[in-house]
């Protein structure tokens, strides 16, 4: 999903609690079960992504402030 | 030229070497002169090469102006004593610039004039003072309203972005980089220093100057982390600075400050979002949040597969309930239905009679009623007549004429004027019980 790259890791923990919110909700519909544990998959991997693999972009900006200091 | 008189007097007066030592000896026999404790602040304070401390002693009024001055020593065989007392109950090098407490004893050499030398040193004094300024400082602070700001901060869930402010070659420095790169959690965090000098007078302005190179690129980071080693050289004094600790209240970002001194505190420490120890412990501290951030994923990770396999759970409870409810279900609507039909079936024969049987009464009333309203317009009628016959009487002449009035007819008709009669007429008078026939004239 393109959107998901745009996403910080507040956006994607919130979202992700929300819908957990929604799944533990007894009127929950297992209808629509299906998307609900697919998109929380999702976020699931964007916010470990976010904590876990490295930003070489952010990297390289950093490096090149830090030159300048 | 004038010749010198064989008769001048003989110069009067002593060399100065033996006024010098007229001084000495009563400067140095005094005892109120001897192991004084006295209130001073040290000034250009220097170590020569054979390990002797020299330094000023000055006093300065409420305006800053000095005004008194000696000149002191400490030998340097009680130099290393004094220097390790002082740094171990400070957590300072005694240094320029400190309100000290020193035990003096004044003494006078005739070549190199007067010195007191110090003795000893009484560091809770100095700590005392540290202490004063630190709580102006934050005093002013607190005025000023931005004391609490920058602990007001909301953190980001994870700060990974971190801009440090240390000293390139800092062994505190190194710590954190390498706490923080090698976390085993495998969190990655982005590092940017910002160089700056640690200690001595240097401190503040290139603090300053680094977060203001930080504030430049604000949005590259989640906070910034203010760390210097510990050792033991630490003038930590220069944190205790208004300027800087007010640029870190105020800063936009939370700061985190980790200046290594498990001794005492800094103002800086009481303004800065988060105050650690050591630079091992700020890396500690940012690595944690990313562990419970990460223990938070895999909470909701369970709560997901939870929350699928009850709702399919209860979906399938559901599902064989109602499975076994239908025929119990069937059969109860049956049987309330079949109730339904034997009631009605009972009932219709009452309900019939009720019917007839309120028909009946209904009739019987409305006789009743109209026996009732006959009765009543008779009677009314009766009265209006009997009202009438009253008025009839009332209004006749017969009792007109029984009061001795007559009628006078003339050819029959009533003579209701005098002018309709004439001389010779013939009239009739009716009286009230008769008539008499006359003649006008």
């Amino acid at each position: 999903m393109e959107e998901n790259k745009e996403m910080t890791y507040t956006q994607a923990v919130t979202e992700l609690e929300q819908l957990v919110q929604k799944m533990q909700d007894p009127q929950c519909s297992i209808d629509n079960l299906t998307d609900y544990t697919k998109r929380s998959k999702e976020l699931l991997d964007i916010c470990r992504k976010k904590l876990t693999a490295a930003d070489e972009q952010l990297k390289q900006i950093l490096a090149t402030i830090q030159q300048q200091a | 030229m004038q010749q010198p008189s064989i008769f001048s007097p003989k110069p009067q007066g002593m060399t100065l070497s033996e006024f010098n030592a007229r001084i000495e000896q009563v400067l140095n026999n005094d005892a109120r002169l001897r192991s004084q404790w006295v209130i001073a602040e040290t000034s250009d304070l220097r170590l020569n090469r054979s390990g002797h401390c020299y330094t000023e002693l000055i006093e300065k009024d409420d305006q800053g102006t000095t005004i008194a001055k000696v000149g002191a020593a400490i030998w340097a065989s009680n130099y290393g004593s004094l220097y390790h007392k002082f740094l171990k109950a400070t957590g300072q090098v005694l240094t320029t610039g400190m309100k000290v407490l020193v035990n003096v004893t004044a003494t006078f050499h005739r070549l190199y004039g007067i010195k007191v030398i110090i003795n000893d040193i009484d560091p809770s004094y100095t700590m005392g003072d540290m202490e004063r300024q630190r709580q102006e400082i934050i005093n002013r602070l607190k005025e000023a309203g931005v004391f609490e700001m920058n602990k007001q901060l909301p953190w980001p869930d994870v700060p990974q972005r971190v801009a440090i402010v240390s000293a390139a070659g800092a062994a505190g420095y190194g710590d954190f980089m390498n706490q923080l790169g090698h976390n085993p959690y495998g969190l990655q965090f982005y590092a940017c220093l910002f160089p700056a000098v640690m200690q001595g007078a240097q401190t503040v302005p290139t603090v300053l100057a680094a977060l203001d190179r930080i504030n430049r690129h604000i949005d590259l980071f989640d906070c910034v982390v203010i760390i210097r080693g510990g050792g033991a050289t630490s003038e930590l004094n220069s944190f205790d600075n208004y300027d800087l600790a007010n640029e870190v209240a105020q800063f936009p970002i939370p700061v985190i400050v980790g200046i290594g001194h498990e001794r005492d505190v800094t103002v800086l420490d009481y303004v800065a979002a988060m105050s650690v120890k050591t630079p091992t412990a700020a890396a500690e501290w940012l690595i944690q949040r990313g562990t419970n951030a990460l223990a938070h994923l895999d909470e909701l990770q369970d709560a997901v597969v939870n929350a699928v396999r009850d709702t399919v759970a209860e979906a399938r409870e559901h599902l064989a309930y109602f499975t076994s409810l239908i025929p119990a279900v069937a059969r109860g609507i049956i049987d309330t239905n079949r109730i339904k039909l034997d009631n009605y079936t009972r009932n219709i024969p009452f309900a019939a009679n009720n019917l007839i049987a309120n028909q009946q009464t209904r009739l019987e009333r409305a006789l009743e009623r109209m026996a009732d309203a006959v009765k009543t317009a008779m009677h009314r009628e009766q009265q209006r007549l009997q009202a009438l016959d009253e008025k009839a009487t009332l209004l006749s002449p017969v009792n007109t004429l029984q009061r001795g009035y007559a009628l006078v007819r003339k050819d029959g008709k009533c003579a209701t004027a005098a002018d309709q009669l004439h001389p010779g007429d013939q009239v009739t008078m009716q009286f009230a019980d008769g008539a008499a026939n006359a003649t006008v004239n």
